[in-house]
């Protein structure tokens, strides 16, 4: 074994001793071409790596804050300098304000956040490789593309006019008829898809692919607070994605979902919005927070004070956040007793907040700070976002709301905090992990123009709306009187970006293409800090680890003097997987709490087909958008087909014996087929998703229930039940033939297995034709009432459901003929059959709403 | 016009200076709150302290647990006890039910301009409301086609105009004065230019100005007025527009019984003068792109024509 000497770090923040080394294997250079994808275009089109994906998330993101940020904002800057100036007529402002809410809202931060934690949670926790690297490429693609289409609105002269909110009935398809909406609709609708695919990479990359010794209770805050945001996207955006169903429905199929005159709610939008819009904010500042509580520490030279008041603090914000959507419908006529709860909750955020800080200012009290720009940008970050939040509590109290509301005060507010509270702390992060990713030191004296230059503009630009906006300049104007005494305010936030916020991001850009050309070298870990990363080379291999870091330490760095020293087994263990035989790209899972070695599992290697799949869910939404009807269908099938193939089992590269050869040496299982830990908890997150989304829909008929006093309305009668009820007995009895089926398997009677899943899919498949064909009698359509619009969706959503399960037995049986599922190998077929359960109890639900919630009084 | 001297800053009446109160209270807890965590960070940042040319190699001093707990929870409890309970107090003085003695005044949002009945008088007018000084007034407002907004700060807080419903805003002025509100939801391509002119004047005028708008319009003047009148009402004009006391009786578009006697046109786009006004009438969309009010192909004669006639309804 060879150990290569670490560069030593230059200028080093004083760190003491030596930063460990670690023992690289004789199969460093194999590894590597073992993890690395494919050269040339082929390898761009396939690649899976965490480091490609994560690095092209983020370079997403800042290509569309640069398109999107900057450049409306100045635009709109320009135009409200003057009173009744006219550089832009009102139609190009107001596209100008949706584009600029929508992008930095679902374009910007999210992909830059989410392409931070697929490069970077590998290296943080000590892995290999994300959970699910095909998922992470899929999540690139659909959220570039949906991207893409969203912005081909341009092309289309057809730009989003409607505000990133889209409120209803501006949004729908009286008020809105051309194919504007639609662009914001549906191109949005991609890339939440793309976004909930990456948050479920990173639940299970922090809960299950971590450093042999890294207990929950050493997961480095970044991390945890990268969990929480996943979470809370898993939460959110899946509500937002039925909305958006909802609305698209209304305008393109004619429904009445929000409708006032024909049963339907404009307030229905409001809240489904806002229950993905709220979070959505703390979806931005939580991970920002997670940089902060790394970052300080390092430049403190201290440990973090109050690790598990943050900890709480982070998951308390996550839960917090989905209780107070409603304060941003203050002003729409709700009850005092409402108000005052939602006013409670939104207050109460600023407890966890409080936490925070004075955690973070306690580690500076007992460090001494070392002023780096990374630092700088945190310092920043407390000035600014203390203000942010106490403007946040308050426009939490609904009397003085119902002044700042839609002013220019609640403009100031929210820059404050997504400048202050989420850019300042994303640019902190490039500056302190630049270094590792490229091997070079941003230089220092641009880093204190970059910070300056930005600090100084964000308070010029912002603090001048907070005044304006009392003085009663609302928000979303193009244009206003001269007179009103608004003029200077407006004229001094005008000089704040186009003075000192445009040239600080315009000093960053070459800060980043100055040092790729010729920076200082870094070295390994340039700032003597305590987490994993900074143990590999600047830049890091491929693989990442060629042997699995040991970590007995929350400050891995600091406190072992090796990286691979610990319990005789596991440093045999990490040397096991870290050498042939295991002749493939071998990921270990790890206990959620106790972080000992769970199984060693095949990564999944680069592909096609999350491509393939990314671009069949664009010819979805594409076809939908142009109206192009049959298409949807051809989009349908690239799905299926890609998901199908994607997940084709591939023959283990191991033998049943030679994976109980290595437990019986390591005490760890193998599982060269494919995870079977993983995969557990993917199915669990893919029935939450399913779920949330059912339960989206279960709150929008209650909603729309409620706001009826006549349900359902007039002319419609009470449907029979009996038909409804065999229906149902023919679905769930199918569901149950496969749970029997799976427990034949495992006796290895196969036969019985293969006669238990036809049985279910004759059975299953004759509940929903019935079902369908009780649908068909109906002669109630979904145009003509809200009632009609939610009994027809629902429904709709629970047969879904129930096909989709039929594919899913279907594609099982074939694989079980073809001999994949043994006794002892058959993990998916265990996972249908808890996706079986759900599919059972969404319909049971699904169908007992629709056909006795008009019997409910 | 100087620092905080109009808008919400400047309140006239009850409802108005409660929220400003309230402003005012977390606003001066809110600095005291801002200068303390500064003082500490700075002081924290600054304060000299022996070189560490060590890995930190102990966990923190205990002591600083103290400041998570004091300064992380119990500083922002008491805080937020304290606005919450300023919260509540305003919220009880901010009227929900509608007063014995109120004026009801009821308020429809169009895209974009704000028709306005006076239900007990029993007339309509558009863009501008006026009210009674020391009275309280019920506003009771919906919307015929998106979300708006009704905000005239100096007398309280904002209600949105629902398609859905009524929603009621209870307020009052205690002190004469115009007020040009804007709306404050988006609601299309002219939000910025839907104004509403809020005039708040004594009991005596407001009793004239009302029995002013009870009146059917009032005759043309001259030739050219009755000439202009003749114009309109063979126009397309009466298809949209009401002048009560004539035959155009249109209610797509606002009431013109008693236009002259507004201070603004075209929903606060510009002043009510004939300039304007003949500008307005020839081509609306150059004062306000994309109003639904077509161009008129009146030659300069005829426009004059109209433009007295308008002028002459006072």
């Amino acid at each position: 074994m060879s150990l290569p000497p670490d560069p030593p770090p230059s200028e080093p923040v004083p760190s003491g001793k030596e930063t460990p080394t670690l023992h690289e294997p004789m199969t460093h250079e194999e590894l590597d071409r073992l993890w690395s994808d494919p050269k040339g275009l082929w390898g761009q089109l396939t690649g899976v790596q965490n480091d490609l994906i994560g690095v092209r998330l983020m370079l997403t993101g800042f290509f569309f804050l640069l398109l999107g940020g900057s450049f409306d904002s100045v635009l709109m800057r320009l135009q409200l300098a003057m009173p009744e100036s006219s550089i832009i007529s009102p139609q190009l402002y107001n596209e100008l304000f949706t584009n600029h809410g929508t992008v930095t809202m679902f374009l910007v931060i999210l992909p830059i956040f989410e392409g931070f934690a697929v490069l970077l949670l590998p290296f943080i926790l000590g892995s290999r490789e994300m959970p699910f690297p095909r998922l992470g490429a899929f999540g690139f693609w659909t959220l570039l593309f949906g991207g893409l289409l969203y912005y081909s609105s341009t092309l289309f002269a057809a730009v989003p006019d409607a505000g990133w909110f889209a409120y209803t009935p501006l949004s729908g398809p009286e008020f809105s008829p051309d194919l504007a909406l639609d662009f914001w609709v549906l191109g949005l609708g991609v890339a939440e898809v793309g976004a909930i695919a990456v948050a479920f990479e990173i639940i299970i990359g922090v809960l299950k692919m971590r450093a042999p010794g890294m207990t929950l209770t050493r997961i480095p805050l970044f991390a945890w607070s990268l969990l929480v945001m996943a979470f809370m996207i898993l939460f959110a955006f899946t509500p937002l994605i039925v909305g958006s169903l909802l609305l698209e429905l209304d305008r393109g199929f004619g429904t009445q979902f929000f409708d006032p005159q024909l049963g339907g709610s404009s307030l229905l939008w409001q809240h489904i919005f806002w229950i993905f819009g709220h979070p959505e904010v703390y979806i931005q500042s939580v991970p920002a927070a997670g940089i902060v509580s790394m970052i300080i520490p390092v430049f403190s030279r201290a440990r973090i004070v109050g690790y598990n008041w943050l900890v709480a603090a982070l998951v308390a914000i996550g839960f917090l956040s989905f209780g107070l959507w409603a304060h941003h419908m203050f002003t729409v006529g709700l009850s005092p007793i409402i108000l005052s709860f939602f006013a409670a909750a939104s207050m109460a955020i600023a407890i966890p907040t409080g936490v925070q800080f004075f955690a973070w200012i306690a580690t500076i009290w007992s460090g001494r700070p070392a002023w780096r720009t990374a630092f700088l940008f945190c310092v920043g970050f407390l000035v600014i976002f203390l203000i942010g939040g106490i403007t946040g509590v308050m426009v939490a109290a609904p009397p003085f709301d119902m002044q700042a509301h839609d002013s220019q005060f609640v403009v100031g507010h929210l820059h404050y905090v997504l400048i202050g509270g989420v850019a300042f702390p994303i640019f902190a992060g490039v500056y302190y992990w630049f270094p590792k990713f490229t091997g070079k030191l941003l230089d220092e004296r641009l880093g204190r123009w970059n910070f300056w230059l930005l600090f100084i503009g964000v308070n010029v630009a912002f603090f001048p709306m907070h005044i304006v906006g009392l003085m009663g300049m609302p928000r979303r104007v193009y244009t206003y009187d001269d007179g009103l005494g608004w003029g200077i305010y407006n004229l001094i936030s005008t000089i704040g970006v186009v003075a000192f916020i445009v040239p600080g991001i315009a000093v960053f850009v070459w800060n980043v293409v100055r040092t790729l050309r010729r920076g200082e070298e870094a070295g390994a870990n340039p700032w003597g800090a305590d987490t994993l990363e900074w143990g590999t080379p600047s830049p890091p291999a491929q693989h990442g680890w060629s042997v699995l870091p040991l970590v007995t330490s929350r400050h891995p760095l600091w406190d072992q003097d090796d990286l691979h020293s610990g319990e005789p087994w596991l440093v045999k263990f990490v040397h096991g997987i870290g050498n042939w035989p295991l002749r493939w790209r071998a990921g270990v899972t790890v206990g959620t709490a106790d972080g000992r070695p769970q199984e060693v599992f095949r990564v999944a290697d680069p592909s096609i087909w999350p491509l393939f799949t990314a671009a069949g869910v664009l010819i979805i939404f594409a076809a939908e958008l142009f109206k192009i009807r049959w298409a949807i269908g051809v989009g349908a099938l690239v799905v299926i087909a890609g998901v199908i193939a994607w997940n084709w089992p591939k023959k283990a590269p191991m033998t049943v014996e030679e994976e109980s050869a290595f437990e019986r040496e390591h005490g760890v299982p193998v599982n060269a087929g494919g995870s079977v830990v993983i995969a557990k908890w993917a199915t669990a997150l893919g029935i939450l998703f399913v779920s949330i989304a059912f339960g989206t829909l279960l709150l929008s008929y209650f909603y729309l229930r409620l706001e009826n006093p006549q349900w359902p309305p007039e002319g419609i009668a009470q449907h029979g039940l009996v038909r409804p009820a065999i229906a149902a007995a023919l679905v769930i009895g199918g569901g149950l033939i496969a749970r029997w089926g799976l427990g034949r398997l495992r006796d290895d009677r196969r036969g019985s297995f293969i006669g238990a899943l036809a049985g279910t899919l004759l059975m299953a498949g004759a509940g929903i034709v019935l079902q369908v064909a009780e649908h068909l009698g109906y002669d109630f359509t979904w145009t003509a009432h809200a009632y009609g619009s939610i009994f027809y969706t629902l429904s709709g959503f629970v047969i879904g459901v129930a096909a989709g399960m039929m594919i899913m037995t279907a594609m099982v049986l074939y694989w079980t003929i073809q001999g994949q599922y043994t006794a002892r190998r058959h993990a998916a077929v265990a996972h249908m059959i808890w996706f079986w359960t759900a599919a059972q109890l969404i319909w049971l639900v699904g169908f007992a709403t629709v056909y006795l919630g008009p019997r409910l009084t | 016009m100087t620092l905080f001297s109009t808008g919400s800053f400047d309140p006239q009446g009850p409802v108005a200076e409660t929220m400003a109160d309230l402003w005012w209270f977390m606003l001066v807890l809110g600095t005291a709150v801002f200068i303390l965590v500064m003082a500490l960070l700075i002081w924290g940042l600054s304060r000299r302290r022996p070189p560490t040319d060590e890995r930190p190699s102990n966990e923190s001093p205990r002591s600083y647990d103290w400041w998570v707990l004091g300064g992380g929870v119990v500083l922002p409890v008491v805080i937020l006890i304290v606005v919450f309970g300023a919260t509540v107090l305003a919220m009880t003085d901010t009227p929900e039910e509608i007063p014995a003695n109120a004026l009801v005044i009821e308020l429809v949002g169009h895209q974009w301009w704000w028709e306005v009945h006076y239900p007990d008088a029993g007339f309509t007018t558009a863009n501008e409301m006026h009210l009674p000084v020391g009275r309280p007034i019920a506003i009771e407002m919906t919307s015929a086609d998106v979300i708006h907004s009704f905000w005239a700060p100096a007398l309280g807080g904002k209600l949105d105009l629902l398609p859905d419903g009524t929603n009621t805003l209870v307020l009052q002025a205690d002190e004469a004065g115009v007020h040009n509100t804007a709306c404050a939801e988006f609601c299309g391509l002219q939000h910025a230019e839907m104004g509403l002119t809020v005039v708040a004047e004594p009991p005596e005028e407001f009793a004239v100005w009302v029995a002013g708008q009870m009146e059917p319009a009032a005759q043309p003047a001259d030739e050219s007025a009755a000439r202009g009148e003749e114009i309109f009402l063979s126009s397309r004009c009466v298809e949209c527009h009401t002048v009560r006391g004539t035959p155009a009786a249109g209610d797509a578009a606002p009431d013109l019984t008693h236009f002259a006697s507004r201070r603004r046109l075209g929903a606060g786009a510009a002043p009510n003068n004939s300039a304007e006004l003949a500008q307005w009438v020839a081509d609306p969309h150059t004062i306000k792109e994309g109003v639904d009010m077509p161009a008129s192909q009146l030659n300069d004669e005829e426009l004059a024509a109209v433009v007295a006639y308008l002028k002459g309804l006072k």
